[in-house]
C-alpha cells in the first residue's frame, strides 16, 4: 500500500513538469495552430539562464524561475514577430519545417555558448525531502509541482480576464471575425508565442533542478509535450493540467511493471493517447470546436 | 618579371620533387586516417573527447614526421565528418572517406550503435578499423575481419565492482540492477546476472528502462522496495545523474552505488556536488594506473601533454585515453607490416601484442581487446581516486557509503 501510495506522489510530482512544459505548447498550438517543435529548445534555454544565474551569482534557483519567463517572453515575441509570422496562414507542414529549424539553430547556438557539458542546478536543499514513515515527498519536485499550477493559473487568468488574453481567445474563437472588430493580429500573435516561450521558459528552470541539461536535452519535451496536450484537450489551460498529471501518473505505473515494463512506459503513454484520440478526440477535458 | 618567378618557382619544385623521389627518410605520401564523429548531436560530449584522443597522437606523430614505412616517414591527417550522432549518418560518411577522400585506414567513430554500423562499412571495403568506443560484443560477434577494438568488451564493465565488493567487509550480497534498454547497456548488465553469484552475490532485481530516460523516480522506488547492498546502473551519463538524484530524494541507501559509464566524467560530478561522492564506476584506464609502456609516452607525461594541450579541462579521462590508444595499435600495424595495404595491416592488428600507457592492446580472434583489465574508480570528496585493482590502486575504498542522513 505504502509503494502505491508512493507511486502516485512520485507520478503527480512526474506530472508537475509535464504541466508546466505542455501549458506553453498548448496555447502556441490552440491559437496559432502551430505544432511548435522548437518548444523543447526554448525550454532548455530557461534552463540554461537558471543554470547560469545560480553557478554565476547563486541566486536561489525558484528565484530565477521570473527571469526566465520575462527573457523568454522577449525571445518568443521577437521571434514570432520576425520568423514565425510570415509563415503563420501557410500550411502545417511549412509551419513543421521552420519550427523545426528554429530548433536546430537554438541547439546549435547553445552548443557554442555553453559546450556539450551536463549542468545541473543543485541547491543545498535538492535531494532532501519530507519523511512519512516509509513514504518520502521530495522538496524540489513538490515545489515545481506548485510552481507548474500556479503558472497554469497565471497563464489562465492572463486569457480569460486580460484584454489582450481576451484578444487571444477571440483569434483562437475566429481569426477574421477578430480582425474583423479590430484585433491587432500580429501582436496578438507574438503576444501568444511570447506567453508559450514563457512557460517554456520556467519548466526549464524547474527542469534544471531535476535532471541535468544538455542542448539536446530538450527534444523528448517537445514529444511528452504533444502528448500531454493531445490527452487533456486543446482549448483550455485545466486541460492541459490533466493530462500532464496524468501523463506523470501513467508513466509511473508504466516504469512500476516488472522486469522491462519500463521501456514500455512510453508505449502505454502513447497507448493511451491513441485510445483518447479513437474514443475522446477532444480530449479528457478539451472541447469541441 | 612574373614570368621570370614563375620559372624560379617551376625549377625550386622540381628540385624539391627530384629529392623527395631520390633520398630515402624523407617524407613520403600522406596516410589518411578518416573518422566521423557525432560533433552535433546527443553524443556531443563523448565525440569531442574521442577526438581529443585522437588529435593528441596525430600531433605526436607527425613531430616524428610520421609513421615510418620501408624507411620513409608518410606524415598523417584524420579527416574528420561531423555524423551528427547519428548511426546510420555515420555509415554514410564511412563511406564518403573511404570512397571520395581515399582514407587509407579507419578509426572508430563513438559509441556501439555508430561502430556497429561502420563496422559494417569497413569490412564490405576491405578497410581496417580501429576503433576505442563501442565495446558491446555484438560488434564483434558478426565475423568480421577488418574491425579492432582495443578498449576492454562491455561484460567487464561492472565485473570489476563485483571482484572489489568481494574483497569487502562485510561482504555485500545483494544487487539491484538498472538497465538501460541499448545492446551495449544490456551486455554489461547481462553479464553481472551470469557472474555475481560466482562470487556468492545475487541480483535480486533487474529493471530495463529506455535508453536516455530523464525520469527515473519509479525504478528507484523498485529498488528502494528490495533493499540491496550494491546499486548498479548500466547505462549513460544522463540516466546515471538521474539515478543519482532520484536514489538521495527517496533515502535509498545501498552500501555500494556503482555506475557503468558516468562518474568517471568531470560533469558527473560537477553536476552532482558533493552528491557524486563515494559512487564508484568500472573505467578502461585513469590517470592512476601503472602500466610500462613499449612505446609513445607513460601515462604521466600523456596527462601531461592532453593537459597542455587543452588546458583547464582537467585529466584526461578514459575516453580520451582510449581513442589515443588506437591510433597507437593502428600505427604500430602499419611499423609492422611495413606497408600501407590494408590487407596486410589488417593481418598485423590481429598479430599485434603491445603495451602502451592504456594497457595491454592484444586482440582475440573476434577482434575485440579482452586482455587488459579494467579498473574500478571511486570519487572521494570529488576526486576521482583508482581503488581497485590493488596494483594500481593510489587509494582504499570508502566502504560502505554512509546513508544519505549522514553525509
Amino acid at each position: 500500500m505504502a509503494d502505491f501510495v508512493q507511486l502516485v506522489i512520485l507520478g503527480l510530482l512526474a506530472g508537475g513538469i509535464y504541466v508546466a512544459v505542455g501549458v506553453g505548447f498548448s496555447l502556441v498550438w490552440g491559437v496559432l495552430n502551430i505544432v511548435n517543435l522548437a518548444h523543447g529548445a526554448l525550454v532548455i534555454v530557461g534552463g540554461y539562464i537558471t543554470w547560469q544565474l545560480f553557478a554565476a551569482l547563486h541566486i536561489d534557483p525558484f528565484l530565477t524561475l521570473p527571469v526566465d519567463a520575462v527573457a523568454l517572453f522577449v525571445l518568443g515575441y521577437a521571434l514570432q514577430r520576425g520568423v514565425i509570422n510570415r509563415i503563420i496562414r501557410a500550411p502545417l507542414l511549412f509551419t513543421f519545417l521552420l519550427t523545426f529549424g528554429v530548433n536546430l539553430v537554438i541547439v546549435n547556438i547553445l552548443l557554442l555558448i555553453f559546450g556539450s557539458d551536463y549542468r545541473s542546478v543543485t541547491p543545498a536543499y535538492s535531494g532532501q525531502g519530507l519523511e512519512l514513515g516509509t513514504i518520502v515527498i521530495p522538496y524540489v519536485p513538490v515545489i515545481s509541482l506548485g510552481v507548474a499550477i500556479l503558472l497554469a493559473t497565471l497563464l489562465a487568468l492572463v486569457l480569460n480576464r486580460t484584454r489582450i488574453g481576451l484578444a487571444i481567445s477571440a483569434i483562437a474563437a475566429d481569426r477574421d471575425a477578430a480582425q474583423l472588430v479590430g484585433i491587432d493580429l500580429r501582436h496578438a500573435y507574438a503576444v501568444t508565442y511570447g506567453l508559450g516561450a514563457a512557460c517554456a521558459g520556467v519548466a526549464g528552470g524547474l527542469i534544471a533542478m531535476i535532471q541535468a541539461v544538455t542542448p539536446t536535452a530538450g527534444e523528448p519535451y517537445t514529444l511528452q509535450a504533444f502528448v500531454v496536450v493531445i490527452l487533456g484537450g486543446l482549448g483550455r489551460v485545466s486541460a492541459t493540467v490533466v493530462g500532464g498529471l496524468a501523463f506523470g501518473l501513467v508513466e509511473a505505473f508504466g516504469q512500476s511493471i516488472p522486469g522491462s515494463g519500463s521501456v514500455f512506459a512510453n508505449a502505454i503513454a502513447f497507448g493511451l493517447m491513441v485510445i483518447v484520440l479513437v474514443t475522446r478526440p477532444q480530449g479528457l477535458l478539451g472541447r469541441l470546436r | 618579371m612574373k614570368v621570370r618567378m614563375l620559372a624560379w618557382l617551376a625549377m625550386a619544385g622540381l628540385a624539391v620533387a627530384a629529392c623527395g623521389s631520390s633520398s630515402s627518410g624523407q617524407s613520403g605520401s600522406p596516410i589518411v586516417l578518416g573518422a566521423p564523429l557525432g560533433l552535433t548531436g546527443a553524443l556531443t560530449k563523448e565525440s569531442t573527447l574521442t577526438q581529443q584522443g585522437y588529435n593528441l597522437w596525430l600531433d605526436w606523430i607527425n613531430r616524428q614526421g610520421g609513421i615510418v614505412v620501408n624507411g620513409v616517414k608518410h606524415p598523417v591527417t584524420i579527416k574528420y565528418y561531423d555524423d551528427t550522432s547519428n548511426a546510420n549518418q555515420s555509415a554514410v560518411l564511412m563511406q564518403k572517406l573511404i570512397t571520395e577522400d581515399k582514407a587509407n585506414f579507419l578509426l572508430g567513430p563513438y559509441g556501439s550503435a555508430a561502430t556497429a554500423t561502420d563496422a559494417a562499412i569497413a569490412e564490405q571495403n576491405q578497410i581496417p578499423m580501429v576503433e576505442a568506443n563501442g565495446a558491446a560484443q555484438a560488434i564483434f560477434n558478426q565475423g568480421y575481419k577488418y574491425t579492432f577494438g582495443v578498449l576492454s568488451p562491455a561484460n567487464k564493465y561492472l565485473e570489476g565492482v563485483i571482484d572489489m565488493a568481494a574483497t569487502l567487509n562485510p561482504k555485500p550480497t545483494t544487487i539491484a540492477m538498472l538497465s538501460a534498454d541499448d545492446n551495449f547497456s544490456l551486455e554489461v548488465a547481462n553479464a553481472i546476472n551470469g557472474y555475481a553469484p560466482s562470487k556468492g552475490m545475487q541480483v535480486i532485481l533487474f529493471k530495463k528502462y529506455k535508453n536516455g530516460s530523464t525520469n527515473l523516480t519509479a525504478e528507484v522506488q523498485a529498488a528502494k522496495a528490495v533493499n540491496p547492498d550494491i546499486l548498479l546502473n548500466s547505462g549513460h551519463l544522463t540516466e546515471a545523474i538521474a539515478i543519482n538524484k532520484a536514489a538521495k530524494e527517496q533515502k535509498l541507501n545501498a552500501k555500494i552505488f556503482a555506475y557503468s559509464v558516468g562518474p568517471s566524467t568531470p560533469d558527473f560530478i560537477t553536476a552532482l556536488g558533493k552528491d557524486a561522492n563515494y559512487v564508484y564506476d568500472g573505467s578502461q584506464w585513469t590517470p592512476q594506473v601503472k602500466y610500462k609502456p613499449d612505446f609513445y609516452l607513460s601515462v604521466s607525461d600523456y596527462v601531461a601533454a592532453y593537459k597542455a594541450k587543452y588546458p583547464g579541462l582537467g585529466n584526461p579521462d578514459y575516453h580520451v585515453a582510449e581513442s589515443t590508444a588506437a591510433c597507437l595499435a593502428l600505427q604500430r600495424a602499419i611499423e609492422k607490416a611495413n606497408s600501407l595495404d590494408p590487407n596486410k595491416v589488417r593481418d598485423a592488428l590481429a598479430a599485434l601484442d603491445v603495451t602502451v600507457f592504456f594497457g595491454q592492446i592484444k586482440f582475440d580472434s573476434r577482434g575485440i581487446n579482452i586482455y587488459k583489465p579494467m579498473v574500478v574508480e571511486q570519487i572521494q570528496n570529488g576526486v576521482h581516486h583508482t581503488v581497485y585493482p590493488a596494483d594500481v590502486a593510489d587509494a582504499q575504498a570508502m566502504y560502505p557509503t554512509p546513508s544519505w542522513d549522514q553525509r
